[in-house]
């Protein structure tokens, strides 16, 4: 899970603006913490898409899915082990 | 003695704003180190995509298209341009009344709307209740995430997301298959959004979040209908496109255009806006509040695209609001 989670941090760092000093914990809620809103949201699934070559299903884009570093690493890798 | 502040060599992003960098080595900002343009074949296939959404809409309502129009350049040129490329599209053209529009971008958008044949719709809510929401706006602090603060000041922020909002529940009520926004390639990096339940029910609490946070108490006129995304109720795909990130970006000459056409320069000596009042006012309260202009990032992305020169962008950095103008603004607003 190491490695879509380093990606997300470095690309909300990148767009997001996430300060260098914030530390994020996995299962600390990217919205409500103001890291993320809709429009970094679908950047930031743009990126994994172009990143990972995988496509994200508009079903999978939820709260439960997309709203926290652990919940986004997992998403990834099971769309990428098919 | 203090550090002076550096500013990107390559764009107009300044190390006095909160959160940029620049790289002493290169002289340039994050974004710049980081930047890779869009291949022509990335943009092509963009293009071909564009063309089979719009060339043959799926028949689901009496509209193919609903159209945020501002009746400020960009929004302008983009309806005539659609209409030229995509002649059978039918189109409801959506100016929001915030209260601030000028009386010349009224009448260039129902002008332009004639003129392409579509369905002009002036869309109003209660205009004492958005004063009040925008004055909570103007006195809040980190009611929107980093991110957005950079793309737009609080008041446009919150304007802008009414604007969605209410759009998206208009597709959804007319069963209108596309969206269309003018954002220019600095504003947005995503020239199709597939709006799911699920995201629309997250964009709406999202949004809820903010005007909470801003203090409004009275929410759901600003929200989309929470009755239209329950499970269960539309079915029909909405998909939002964003053109100006396929056809090339030129401002200059989508101005001439229009001009070309009838549309009438407001002069508003606001170097960012064409039709809106409270805009230069929002740019100050912003900069005040957090030390960023809110239009530095868009233009800043628009000179490292090429689609505009840096000494232009710097131009547009500068605050244009008279004393007297911003005092009729507080006034208007109660602030």
């Amino acid at each position: 899970m190491e490695e879509p989670r380093k990606d997300i941090l470095d690309f909300l760092k990148k767009q997001g603006f996430l300060n260098e000093k914030t530390r994020l914990q996995d299962n600390d809620s990217l919205s409500e913490t103001g890291v993320i809103d809709s429009i970094t949201l679908l950047q930031l699934i743009d990126f994994l898409e172009e990143k990972y070559k995988v496509q994200i299903p508009v079903e999978m884009i939820t709260p439960e899915n997309f709203d926290t570093l652990a919940g986004i690493s997992q998403s990834v890798i099971k769309l990428k082990n098919g | 003695m203090a550090k002076t502040s550096d500013t990107c060599r390559k764009c107009v992003l300044d190390s006095a704003t909160p959160g940029i960098s620049i790289n002493e080595d290169t002289g340039l900002c994050q974004f710049c180190e980081h930047f890779t343009s869009l291949s022509q074949e990335k943009i092509k296939e963009y293009g071909t995509r564009m063309d089979s959404l719009l060339k043959s809409p799926p028949e689901n309502g009496k509209y193919d298209v609903i159209f945020a129009l501002s009746g400020g350049v960009d929004s302008s040129y983009m309806l005539h341009r659609i209409k030229r490329e995509y002649p059978h599209l039918k189109i409801l053209a959506v100016q929001f009344d915030n209260g601030f529009i000028s009386d010349t971008a009224l009448e260039n958008a129902q002008k332009f709307c004639a003129l392409t044949k579509s369905t002009y719709m002036r869309l109003s809510l209660d205009q004492e209740a958005l004063q009040v929401t925008f004055s909570k706006a103007a006195n809040s602090f980190n009611a929107y995430p980093g991110a957005a603060k950079y793309r737009a000041s609080d008041i446009c922020n919150t304007c802008i997301s009414i604007i969605k909002q209410k759009i998206i529940e208009l597709a959804i009520q007319t069963k209108a298959p596309f969206i269309i926004f003018a954002f220019s390639p600095g504003q947005t990096d995503a020239p199709f959004v597939t709006l799911s339940k699920p995201i629309l029910v997250w964009m709406r609490k999202l949004f809820d979040q903010n005007l909470k946070a801003m203090g409004v108490t009275d929410r759901e006129p600003y929200l989309i209908d929470a009755h239209l995304i329950q499970p269960g109720s539309y079915e029909h795909e909405v998909v939002i496109i964003h053109p100006f990130l396929i056809w090339n970006y030129d401002k200059t000459q989508f101005k001439k255009e229009c001009i070309q056409q009838g549309w009438i320069d407001p002069n508003l000596k606001d170097q960012n806006s064409s039709n809106c009042l409270l805009n230069a006012f929002a740019i100050k309260n912003h900069l005040d509040k957090y030390h960023i202009h809110s239009y530095a990032y868009d233009l800043a992305s628009l000179v490292r695209q090429g689609y505009m020169k840096r000494e232009d962008a710097l131009k547009k950095l500068t605050i244009q609001i008279s004393d007297a103008s911003n005092e009729e603004i507080k006034r208007k607003l109660k602030l």
